[in-house]
């Protein structure tokens, strides 16, 4: 698995926990009667920060962890190969293309429930969790491109 | 995806280049290696630049690493 493929894991499995995080807290919302404005823009906001800072921090990880492996294996001073070429770059337009056509359907759906008289705390809600979505579906079409050929 | 059209001669041409690794010629072109392998799988099609790089490195002309196979499977 290359460097850059490690990074889209790890990238991955932060977006799978933060969704898992985001749903959880939704339904103890709804069970506990919270669901206000209050709590889901403040869920909002959890949910945004934690994708910001966990990312930045598994890609320092991931950086630093690839670098003791890498020194661990060869014996060699460490130099890791973060370079993106033509190929990793193409692979993540394609990955992001996805993810924002899956983001679009997403915010499409989340207006047509407001559209269609729910509340718009509902709206918010599924933005979000279309946001999130999105990521991932980029994500996952980035190491499928990976693994499969490009 | 899977198959490009275009076929190469990377390997046989590394062969003959006192065995070349992919890491070697991925270094001297300025790709990572997964890249030289994903060409020699013929899952990759390079950009022009670096079809060009790599003729280089090899001193062939271009035709002499790539051809474009027109019969085969589309991707």
């Amino acid at each position: 698995m290359s460097y850059q493929e490690k990074t889209i894991a790890v990238s991955l499995v932060n977006y799978l926990l933060i969704l898992g995080f985001y749903l959880i807290r939704v339904f103890q919302m709804i069970q506990g009667g919270g669901f206000n404005s209050t709590n889901v823009f403040r869920l909002w906001g959890i949910v945004i920060v934690l994708a910001i800072v966990v990312t930045i921090l598994a890609t320092i990880l991931t950086h630093t962890v690839s670098g003791i492996i890498h020194a661990a294996k060869t014996k060699e001073k460490t130099t890791i190969k973060d370079i993106q070429d033509e190929r990793d770059r193409l692979i993540d337009l394609r990955g992001t293309k996805i993810a924002y056509f899956a983001s679009s359907i997403g915010v499409f759906l989340s207006m047509l429930t407001f559209a269609l008289g729910q509340r718009s705390l509902i709206m918010f809600s599924m933005l979000i969790f279309f946001g999130v979505v999105a990521q991932i579906f980029g994500n996952i079409s980035r190491l499928y491109l990976y693994r499969r050929g490009f | 995806m899977g198959k490009s059209r275009v076929r190469n001669n990377i390997r046989k041409l590394r062969f003959f280049h006192d065995e070349m690794t992919q890491q070697q010629l991925a270094e001297k072109v300025g790709v990572t290696r997964q890249t030289i392998i994903a060409m020699e799988q013929e899952k990759y099609s390079p950009s022009l630049e670096l079809a060009f790089r790599i003729a280089l490195v090899f001193e062939v002309p271009l035709e002499e690493v790539f051809s474009y196979d027109a019969q085969a499977k589309s991707k």
